[in-house]
């Protein structure tokens, strides 16, 4: 009985030291260097986060319908939902993956920046739940100026 | 890096605009220039790392981020700082810490 809480308490401890360096500073595109290098949004997703099924309906995206300057256009992410990931995704660009957010325990989900689109195309927003769940939603922006050839 | 950190409503709002051209393999060849854009980069607050971001090259060139945190949660207030830093494909690093509003 001794032995066998000794070694359950080894156990613990050794994952507790573990958790915080993957809690903190996890680079995505260390953990997940093929999510990077998808083409389409499908891939991409699939290879960060999986097969399961997407909630729809949560998240909004906030972003212009036509995009004048492809170089730059604002992409707000937004849900009462609490996340710790979000990942953003579009098909305008020779590779999908944009960028992955995670939020500590205090992080709000109402994100914003600014992406490239060389072309029409749609932008998918994915995220993780505290509840081990995967959100999304998908948004067409039209493009009248290609951005920087990317 | 400009950084702006403002508590509003029991939620603080940082604000994020990075420098770099976010030049990836494909418009670093087309423009002549070479390969650089951020990798990765992280916000603490009282060393508590309250957002991350791993991104790549397709955001825009001089990226803008805006998230927002809880402060009660966080344990901030205002007067403390936010600190924020990036590192990019090169390797380079830059850092800046900004006072909570």
């Amino acid at each position: 009985m001794q032995r066998r809480k000794f070694l359950s308490l080894g156990a613990v401890a050794a994952a507790a030291s573990v958790l915080p360096g993957s809690l903190s500073a996890t680079d995505f595109r260390k953990t997940a260097p093929s999510a990077w290098k998808a083409a389409g949004s499908a891939e991409a997703i699939k290879a960060l986060y999986g097969d399961a099924k997407m909630i729809e309906g949560k998240i909004k995206i906030k972003a212009p319908k036509l995009a004048e300057n492809g170089g730059a256009v604002p992409i707000g992410m937004k849900s009462k939902v609490e996340v710790e990931s979000v990942a953003l995704f579009q098909d305008a660009n020779p590779r999908s993956a944009v960028v992955v957010f995670e939020l500590g325990e205090s992080g709000v989900f109402d994100l914003k920046t600014k992406i490239k689109m060389r072309k029409t195309a749609n932008v998918t927003v994915v995220a993780k739940g505290r509840d081990g769940k995967l959100y999304s939603a998908v948004q067409k922006v039209e493009v009248s100026i290609g951005g920087c050839g990317g | 890096m400009k950084v702006k950190a403002k508590l509003k409503k029991g939620n603080v709002v940082v604000k994020i605009l990075a420098k770099s051209p976010m030049a990836g393999k494909e418009e670093a060849e087309k423009k002549k220039i070479k390969v650089e854009f951020i990798t990765h980069m992280t916000a603490k607050v009282n060393g508590k790392i309250v957002w991350e971001a791993s991104t790549g090259p397709f955001l825009s060139k001089n990226p803008y981020m805006q998230f927002a945190f809880n402060a009660e949660k966080a344990g901030a207030k205002k007067g403390d700082k936010v600190e924020v830093d990036w590192v990019d494909s090169n390797g380079k690093t830059a850092k800046k810490s900004k006072k909570i509003k």
